[in-house]
């Protein structure tokens, strides 16, 4: 009775907080970006975490993440122009049914190339998987049906209001399928594959079955990801399932913590959300795009790079309480704030270096790699490491930053 | 049926020009506490590895109650009741002492993965009968404080007792223990002893198990192969094998 309670509480939770973001998001508009970006966002957190199930949860390298989202995206797309007029469904059945025909075409892709992952370890499975994705996006580009390298429209109807609810939604069921499978001694024999495979063989873990289940239901979910944007963009090409949105999706998965679900879904949010914003920064007063000037571009530069270097230190050589702790670490930010500045205005005396300006925006790549490589730098488990965000974890860390530190 | 629960019938392993294990055979008997003993890199450690499917066997022939299993898969030779500790210790480092226990005993699930993903009862209820069994098999091996501990944070003896528990809990009928007190102390290997009896009095397994420390074997083991270069050289009690001049000569020396 209990359980069913929470059952039927969580779910009505994660209807309220699609709700919640719907009406943060308003309406599905061209004047409205915010919308589309709530929707891709929650596209990546599905990708991020079935991504998670495979490479974090059962330990196999796989970095062609894209391809079953492509897979997905063109299964249902082809399957809408050829069939949604001929048929009785309204849009959102419709839709649902093209989530199912997606995430069905793209678990066979996931089989298919599941089945390598038997012989192949590490960084061999890793170029098997991403050799996969590029030729199917090779193929694709070759073939006139699907548009070519050009893309396809995806006919028959505009994107419904309510594809956020269907996006959010699918982001949950797929967070909630991994995290159950971690709660049930069902998920231990996808950790033991990860953690030693000859030793849970040697326990009668089927590992083979192990790892292809892994593929499978990892690109179902990219597949039915794939259905949803095809019909939430209306137009879909090659070139939005290139390399890079791969190795986006596998650093969303790195950053967050390998295995850690939580850690996927915090570093998609963020590794989305930052290059857009980025995008959109601009003076608040002229509107136009904001600028960098080159001496406060190196200025921080270099204070960055000391900052970055003084954290370092003070992780494995400052053991103090909390509150020191997190005093030398803003006395440092502070500093390299104050060192940046300085150099800027030092710099800006000299005039070759002041003459330069960049654009904000076309600067983003830039800041969001350097992001990056500073987090990695600081955090080389990712943000979560191998565990869980919950309250009790949070509290656990506050109270024994000593021990953390010195790991 | 009455036969040998392990039946070895010159059993036979070539890497390239090295041959491993070279027609060895013996019997081990239900409820037998047999030694496999040897300098090293006598291929001792590869005989399990033959029984549990690691590698298959060049020629020869090995059977469990009679069904032969060389060569077949080693999960399904572990589903089948021969379950192995490794020599150089293959734990799930990041996994939780009770979380390796449970990868053993999940051999016995009977829900489906759908449940699982579901969340659905069963599953849910299955997880905490296989957590109770994993538990009760670290109270055999004195683990049971340190269950939630990370198993790679432990000692290396209690990382020892942890892989017998964690191949307890597949309920194997043959249990293959590879220098299961290496590394210990010698209260500890005095408690290892202990616990190996216990684990072929009271939950009635075969064991089969390789081990360097003489005093041991010798008190332990009613019977004992000898391997030397692959070959046996010598089969039979304790007390026969410590006299047996070619045991002495290729392996204890003069002093035992
Ligand atoms: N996979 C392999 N390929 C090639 N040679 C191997 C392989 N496995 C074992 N050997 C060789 O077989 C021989 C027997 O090794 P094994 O590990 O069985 O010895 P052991 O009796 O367990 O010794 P120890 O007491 O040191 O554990 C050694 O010479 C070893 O180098
Ligand atoms: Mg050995």
């Amino acid at each position: 009775m209990k359980f069913w309670l929470v059952r039927i509480g969580s779910v009505l939770a994660a209807v309220g907080f699609v709700f919640l973001l719907q009406s943060v998001a308003g309406q599905n508009s061209a004047e409205n970006p915010l919308y589309r970006l709530t929707v891709l966002a929650g596209l990546y957190v599905t990708l991020a975490v079935s991504l998670n199930l495979i490479n974090g949860i059962t330990g196999q390298f796989s970095i062609g993440h894209a391809a079953f989202y492509m897979v997905g995206a063109y299964a249902a797309a082809s399957f809408s122009n050829a069939f949604y007029a001929q048929q009785p469904l309204g849009p959102i059945p419709w839709i649902l049914v093209m989530c199912i025909v997606g995430g069905a075409f793209a678990a066979l892709a996931g089989l298919v190339v599941g089945l390598p992952s038997l012989r192949l370890r590490g960084d061999y499975l890793a170029i098997v998987t991403l050799g996969f994705g590029e030729i199917l996006r090779i193929v694709v580009q070759n073939v006139p049906e699907l548009g070519g390298s050009y893309g396809m429209n995806v006919k028959p109807f505009g994107a419904p209001p309510t594809v956020l609810w269907l996006v959010w939604l699918l982001a949950i069921l797929s967070i909630a399928v991994c995290r159950n499978l971690l709660k049930t001694a069902h998920g231990l024999p996808f950790l033991a594959v990860r953690e030693d495979e000859v030793a849970s063989a040697a326990m009668g873990v089927r590992t083979a079955a192990t790892k292809v289940t892994a593929f499978v239901i990892g690109s179902m979910f990219a597949g039915m990801a794939g259905a949803l944007l095809a019909h939430s963009e209306t137009f879909i090409s090659p070139d939005t399932f290139k390399m890079d949105v791969s190795f986006i999706i596998l650093t969303m998965v790195v950053l967050g913590g390998t295995g850690s679900i939580t850690g996927s879904v915090l570093a998609a949010v963020a590794l989305f959300a930052i290059p857009e914003w980025l995008r959109t920064l601009q003076d608040p007063v002229t509107k136009i795009p904001l600028q960098i000037g080159g001496p406060s571009l190196i200025g921080w530069i270099v204070a960055i790079g000391l900052a970055v270097a003084a954290f370092r230190w003070l992780q494995t050589h400052f053991h103090r309480p909390l509150p020191q702790r997190v005093g030398a670490y803003l006395g440092v930010a502070g500093a390299a704030a104050l060192l940046a500045t300085v150099l800027g205005l030092l710099l800006g005396n000299v005039p070759a270096i002041a003459a330069l300006k960049y654009d904000a925006s076309a600067l983003r790549m830039v800041i969001f790699s350097s992001t990056l490589i500073v987090l990695m730098l600081l955090r080389p488990q990712g943000l979560l490491g191998h565990h869980e965000f919950s309250w009790q974890w949070l509290a656990k860390v506050l109270r024994l930053p000593v021990k953390e530190a010195a790991a | 049926m009455t036969g040998p629960v392990l039946s070895l019938d010159k059993a036979t392993i070539r890497f390239g020009g090295l041959v491993a294990v070279n027609n060895v055979s013996f019997d081990l008997q239900r409820g037998d506490l047999f030694g496999l003993i040897g300098p090293n890199g006598a291929g001792k450690t590869t005989c399990f590895n033959l029984i549990t499917g690691v590698y298959k066997p060049t020629s020869g022939s090995i059977k469990f109650k009679g069904q032969e299993i060389g060569g077949l898969p080693p999960a399904k030779i572990c589903t089948l009741g021969v379950c192995r500790t490794f020599q150089n210790i293959r734990l799930f480092p990041a996994l939780s002492v009770l979380e390796n226990v449970v990868v053993g005993a999940f051999l016995r699930k009977s829900t489906s993965l759908f449940s699982a993903f579901a969340y659905l009862p069963p599953a849910i209820a299955e997880t905490g009968r296989l957590r109770e069994e994993a538990m009760a098999l670290l109270e055999v091996v004195n683990l049971a404080e340190v269950a939630s501990s990370r198993s790679a944070d432990l000692s290396y003896g209690k990382q020892r007792r942890l892989e017998i528990a964690r191949a307890m809990a597949t309920r194997p009928e043959l249990i293959l223990l590879d220098e299961p007190a290496a590394g210990m102390n010698p209260q500890e290997k005095e408690e290892l002893q202990t616990t190996v009896r216990r684990i072929r009095d009271e939950f009635d397994k075969t064991v089969l198990l390789i081990e360097h420390d003489m005093r041991f074997v010798m008190g332990l083991c009613e019977r004992i192969v000898v391997l030397d270069h692959g070959e046996e050289i010598a089969q039979g009690p304790p007390e026969a094998i410590r006299n047996d001049p070619k045991v002495i000569e290729a392996y204890l020396g003069e002093a035992v």
